[in-house]
């Protein structure tokens, strides 16, 4: 069965870009959002496997995003989506309890096998 | 990855980041404190770096990435308060529509001028990478 997949980006650029990236290699992108907070009603009305999380998004940062999807569900598997220079975010994302991170400009390969890797995670 | 698609996905969000960027620093001439411009001169323009860099046009990114920073060490102080700020950020827009309209007739977007990579100063030194793991290192990247 496909892994289901929630993709969050303020750049619908990036939202297609990860789609067409995972969607060849098994994963089912059920949905995608925009901003911090409709990533978190998303997750709730969905409930994917996975989601991937840009960290810098309008009306609510990744971070805070994360936070508050783990309140919903302390199970959720999250990767993180950084750039350069986002080190330090990325950090305090794992700290907030994110399971993972993939970093732009992506590489495929690195990217579905992070979201494996993220997918095989007990919850 | 169908390069004109990405291409084409590129002009049209660059195009509208820079849109709004130009209002929201019509915003911050008015108040050089308004967090909300001045944060989402910083979303747009994380994101215009992103894209850039996906698409192999470092001169974008670079560009973008230098503004970045400039515009996270404002934010970190609560507003631009050097008197040459804000006529730094209309170049930088200036550069930026320069290079978005060049991607649009040649497919390259050219340097930035060296006057304007000096005033803004070098990125920010990297930090170490979070502790990870070995992942495969695929020979081709997406950017």
């Amino acid at each position: 069965m496909a892994v289901r997949v929630l993709v969050a980006d303020d750049a619908r650029f990036m939202r297609q870009l990860i789609r067409e990236i995972i969607e060849p290699e098994g994963f089912e992108v059920v949905g995608e959002a925009a901003d911090g907070r409709s990533v978190v009603e998303e997750f709730a009305r969905l409930q994917p496997d996975i989601v991937t999380m840009d960290i810098v998004m309008p009306k609510r940062s990744g971070i805070d995003a994360v936070r508050e999807i783990l309140a919903l569900d302390p199970g959720a598997r999250i990767a993180m989506v950084s750039a350069l220079g986002q080190e330090a975010l990325v950090m305090e994302a794992l700290q907030a309890g994110a399971s993972d991170y993939i970093v732009k400009p992506f590489k495929p390969e690195a990217v579905v096998a992070t979201l494996r890797k993220v997918a095989e995670k007990e919850r | 990855m169908d390069p004109v698609k990405y291409r084409n996905l590129f002009l049209e969000e660059a195009t509208e980041h820079l849109g709004e960027i130009g209002r929201a620093l019509l915003e911050l001439e008015k108040d050089p404190r308004a967090g909300e411009a001045l944060d989402l001169v910083f979303r747009l323009v994380h994101s215009i770096k992103g894209m850039g860099a996906s698409l192999g046009y470092d001169a974008v990114s670079d560009l973008a990435h230098r503004l970045e920073d400039r515009l996270g060490r404002w934010r970190a102080r609560g507003g631009i308060d050097e008197p040459g700020g804000l006529p730094l950020l209309f170049r930088c827009l200036e550069g930026l529509e320069r290079m978005v309209a060049a991607v649009r007739e040649t497919g390259a977007a050219p340097p930035p001028e060296p006057e304007l990579v000096a005033a803004l100063g070098g990125p920010a030194a990297a930090e170490p990478a979070p502790a990870k793991k070995a992942q495969p290192q695929p020979a081709r990247e997406l950017g």
